[in-house]
C-alpha cells in the first residue's frame, strides 16, 4: 500500500470516527453503560463471589494414632486453611461429607509412621466433596503446598521441595481467591460490554438507513471498521481504568506487572471483542438479533471457557482446545500473570501473541464479511 | 457522450427478478424521470447507476464508468439521495455535512465554501448547528440534497425526494432541480407526483421490472392519444342512448368526467357526421390528455 492510499484510509477512518465520538457524546445511556456496569459489577460479584476458603472442615481419620499421624494433622490444623474434626461416635465419613459437616477428609492409614521411619512411601488418603467447583480447586492448591510441608516435617531428609506442586502459592501467596476472581471477573465483564458495543453500531446504521448514504461514497469497509474500532477501544479503556481503580482501591488488589504490558494486553484483548462485535452487527445487520448473538458468544463463552469459573484444567479435552480460539481465555492468563505475578511481555509471549493473532483475525474476518450492497 | 448508459441490465435477487432486461440512455444535462407503481424495480436501478448493487447481468456506464472500473470510481462520480431517510437525526446539519466531506475526501476549505455555498442554493434558513432531528420535513430534504451535492457530482439521483413532503415544499425542490439541470448537471429523479413528471425532459414508465414506455411527456401523450380528446358538453339536455350509437359509429372511447364527457375519436368522418345531427345542443373542445391518462392507458396496454 502506498503512503497516499494510507492516508486516504486513515482519513475517512478519522472521519468515522469523530461522528462516532459524536453519537456517543449525545448518548448519555451507552455512556454510562460502558463506563458503568464494568465497574459495577467487578464491585458487586467482587463481594459476592468470594472464593475465599478458610478453615474448611476436615475430617480426621487417623487409624494410626502414633506420634508422627499427630504431627500431620498439626501440620494441616496449623495452616489454618484447615480445621481438624473428629469424627463422632455412630457417624460415617461419607455422611458428615454429605450433610456438608466437612468439606474434606483425611484417612492416615495404620502403619504410617512405621513406614515414614523406614523411609518407605507413607500412605495418607484424602477425600474431598467435588461438588463445588471452586472449593474444589482452592483446597485441592492447598493440599498441594501443604504436602511439602508435611514431607519436610515428618521426613527432614527429602531432598529439594517439589517446587512444581507450589505454583499457586507462587502468585497467590496469600491464597486470597478475591483477587483471583476479581481479575477474572474484569476480563469477562469487559469482553462483553465491548461486543456489545460494537455490536449495535453498524446494525443501528442499516437499520435507520444512514449505511445507505454512508456506502453511497467511496468509502470502504476496512476504513468503517476502523473508524468504528477506534472510538470504542478509547471508551473502553476509559473503562478499564475505572475498573482498574476500583480493583486497586476497593479490594486492594496488588499490581506487581508494568502498566505498559496491561495497556497492550487490554488493547489486544479489546481489537479482539469489538471486531467481534462488529463482525456480528456486519453479519446480522439487526440490532436486535445482534444483541442475543452478542450476549451468546460475548457472555456465555467467556464465563464458562475462560478458566474464570471452570479451571481450564479439568474441562474436557474438546473444550480444551476450544478455550484456544477465546480471547477471554488468553486475557485471563494475562492479566492474573500481570496483576499477580508480575509477568512481563516475554512471560506473556503465548496469551499476547494469541490475542494478537485473533484480532487481526476478527478484524480481518468483519472487513472480509462487510457487503456493501444494499437491502431494501 | 451520455451520461448514463444501460444496455440489457437484469438484477435479480435470488430468483426473484427485479429488473428485467432494461435497456435507456441518459443524455447529459437531462432531466429523466423515472416512473412506475411501487415494486417496479426504480430504486433498485439506482441502486445499480450509483455502484450501490453490482447488476446480475448487462452492461452498465455511468459518467463514462463502468463497474469494471469498480463501484468506488463511481460512487465518486455521482450523487445519490435515497428514498429512506439517511441523515444522522442526533447529529447537527453541519455534522452530517462535515462527516459526507469527510468521506468524500473534500478539503476543509472547500468543504466550508461549497455547505455555505449549497446551504444558501437551497434556501435553507436554519441554525447549521441544529440537530437534524428538530428540522420540518421539507427541510430534512433540502439538507439530504446538499449532502447528495457536496462534491459537486456532474449527474444527481433523486429517488422520490418530494414523497411526503408539503406541496409548497415539492415546488420549491423542483425549482432547486431545475437550477441545477440549467447548471449542466445530469438530473436522474423518480416521483409517483404526475405534476413532477410533466416537469421532466423525457420519462421512463417502469412495470414490474420493464420499462414499458419512454419519451417525453408530450411524445408519450401524441403516442398513447395518437386521435384527438375531446371535451363535449350537452348544452340543451343529452339524447337518449347517444353514448352507445357514438361508440358504435367509431369513439374509442367515453369517459364521464364532471358535467362533461371525455371523448376519443378515431373515426374523424363519423364524428363529424355525429356533430353535426346534433348542431346547436352540443359544444366541443379539443383538450390535451394529462400524463395520468397517459399511464393509465400504457399500463393498460402492458397488462394486456
Ligand atoms: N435486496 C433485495 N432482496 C430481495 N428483494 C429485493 C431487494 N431489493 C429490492 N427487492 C424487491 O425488488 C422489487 C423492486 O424494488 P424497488 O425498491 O426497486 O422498487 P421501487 O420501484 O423503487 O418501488 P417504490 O416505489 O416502492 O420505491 C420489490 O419487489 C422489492 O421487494
Ligand atoms: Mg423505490
Amino acid at each position: 500500500m502506498s503512503g497516499e492510499a494510507r492516508r486516504f484510509i486513515l482519513g475517512r477512518a478519522l472521519s468515522i470516527a469523530r461522528k462516532e465520538v459524536r453519537h456517543l457524546s449525545r448518548d448519555r445511556v451507552t455512556l454510562a453503560m460502558a463506563l458503568g456496569v464494568p465497574v459495577g459489577l467487578v464491585i458487586l460479584f467482587g463481594y459476592v463471589l468470594d472464593y475465599d476458603v478458610k478453615r474448611v472442615g476436615l475430617l480426621v481419620i487417623d487409624r494410626d494414632q502414633t506420634r508422627v499421624s499427630r504431627s500431620l494433622v498439626d501440620v494441616f490444623a496449623a495452616a489454618d486453611y484447615f480445621s481438624p474434626l473428629a469424627l463422632p461416635p455412630g457417624a460415617t465419613p461419607l455422611g458428615r461429607l454429605e450433610e456438608g459437616r466437612a468439606k474434606a477428609v483425611l484417612f492416615i492409614e495404620p502403619g504410617f509412621a512405621r513406614a515414614t521411619a523406614k523411609a518407605q512411601p507413607a500412605r495418607a488418603q484424602i477425600v474431598i466433596d467435588g461438588s463445588d467447583n471452586q472449593t474444589t480447586s482452592v483446597i485441592a492448591s492447598y493440599l498441594s503446598g501443604l504436602q511439602n510441608a508435611a514431607s519436610r516435617s515428618l521426613v527432614p531428609d527429602t531432598g529439594p521441595p517439589q517446587a512444581r506442586l507450589r505454583t499457586r502459592f507462587l502468585f497467590n501467596p496469600e491464597l486470597n481467591s478475591r483477587w483471583f476472581v476479581v481479575t477474572g471477573l474484569f476480563v469477562v465483564v469487559l469482553g462483553m460490554v465491548s461486543v456489545l458495543l460494537t455490536a449495535l453500531t453498524v446494525a443501528r446504521e442499516w437499520e435507520t438507513g444512514s449505511m445507505e448514504r454512508l456506502l453511497s461514497t467511496p468509502v470502504r469497509p476496512l476504513e468503517i471498521i476502523i473508524g468504528k474500532l477506534a472510538p470504542y477501544m478509547a471508551l473502553c479503556l476509559g473503562a478499564v481504568g475505572l475498573t482498574y481503580g476500583a480493583a486497586r482501591l476497593w479490594f486492594g488488589i496488588p499490581f506487581n506487572g508494568s502498566h505498559g504490558t496491561f495497556l497492550l494486553a487490554c488493547v489486544l484483548f479489546l481489537t479482539c471483542t469489538l471486531a467481534q462485535g462488529l463482525l456480528i452487527s456486519v453479519v446480522t445487520r439487526q440490532q436486535q438479533l445482534a444483541m442475543q448473538f452478542s450476549n451468546l458468544t460475548g457472555l456465555l463463552p467467556a464465563t464458562l471457557l475462560s478458566g474464570f469459573v471452570f479451571p481450564i484444567e479439568s474441562m474436557p479435552v474438546f473444550f480444551r482446545y476450544l478455550t484456544v480460539l477465546l480471547p477471554a481465555r488468553w486475557f485471563v492468563v494475562a492479566c492474573r500473570g500481570i496483576f499477580l505475578k508480575g509477568a512481563g511481555i516475554a512471560d506473556l509471549a503465548l496469551p499476547l501473541g494469541a490475542l494478537a493473532v485473533l484480532g487481526v483475525g476478527l478484524v480481518a474476518l468483519a472487513v472480509k464479511k462487510f457487503k456493501t450492497d444494499v437491502e431494501p | 457522450m451520455n451520461a448514463v448508459e444501460v444496455s440489457e441490465l437484469t438484477v435479480r435477487f435470488d430468483s426473484f427478478t427485479a429488473v428485467d432486461r432494461i435497456t435507456f440512455a441518459v443524455g447529459v444535462g437531462e432531466i429523466f424521470g423515472f416512473l412506475g407503481a411501487n415494486g417496479a424495480g426504480k430504486t433498485t436501478t439506482i441502486r445499480v447507476l450509483t455502484g450501490l448493487l453490482s447488476p446480475t447481468e448487462g452492461r452498465v456506464r455511468v459518467a463514462g464508468r463502468s463497474f469494471a472500473d469498480g463501484a468506488r470510481t463511481i460512487k465518486s462520480r455521482v450523487g445519490y439521495m435515497s428514498q429512506r431517510f439517511t441523515l444522522y437525526d442526533d447529529l447537527t446539519v453541519s455534522e452530517n455535512l462535515a462527516f459526507t466531506s469527510g468521506l468524500r475526501k473534500i478539503p476543509p476549505a472547500v468543504s466550508a465554501e461549497r455547505i455555505q455555498r449549497l446551504l444558501r442554493f437551497v434556501g435553507f434558513n436554519h441554525s447549521p448547528s441544529a440537530l437534524v432531528r428538530d428540522l420540518p420535513g421539507g427541510l430534512k430534504q433540502d439538507v439530504s440534497l446538499v449532502a447528495a451535492l457536496l462534491h459537486d457530482p456532474d449527474i444527481v439521483f433523486l429517488d422520490e425526494p418530494t414523497a411526503g413532503v408539503s406541496p409548497a415544499a415539492r415546488s420549491k425542490f423542483w425549482a432547486l432541480i431545475r437550477g441545477l439541470a440549467r447548471e449542466g448537471k445530469t438530473i436522474f429523479v423518480t416521483t409517483h407526483h404526475m405534476d413532477e413528471a410533466e416537469e421532466c425532459g423525457r420519462i421512463a414508465l417502469m412495470r414490474a421490472g420493464r420499462i414499458i414506455a419512454l419519451d417525453s411527456p408530450a411524445e408519450l401523450k401524441a403516442q398513447s392519444f395518437p386521435d384527438p380528446l375531446l371535451e363535449i358538453e350537452w348544452t340543451a339536455g343529452a339524447p337518449a342512448g347517444w353514448r352507445e350509437s357514438l361508440l358504435e359509429r367509431g369513439a374509442a372511447s367515453v369517459v364521464p368526467y364532471g358535467l362533461h364527457h371525455h371523448v376519443m375519436v378515431n373515426n374523424r368522418a363519423a364524428w363529424d357526421r355525429f356533430v353535426g345531427e346534433h348542431t346547436g345542443r352540443l359544444t366541443v373542445r379539443t383538450i390535451a390528455p394529462s400524463l395520468e391518462d397517459v399511464f393509465i392507458r400504457l399500463v393498460e396496454g402492458a397488462d394486456r
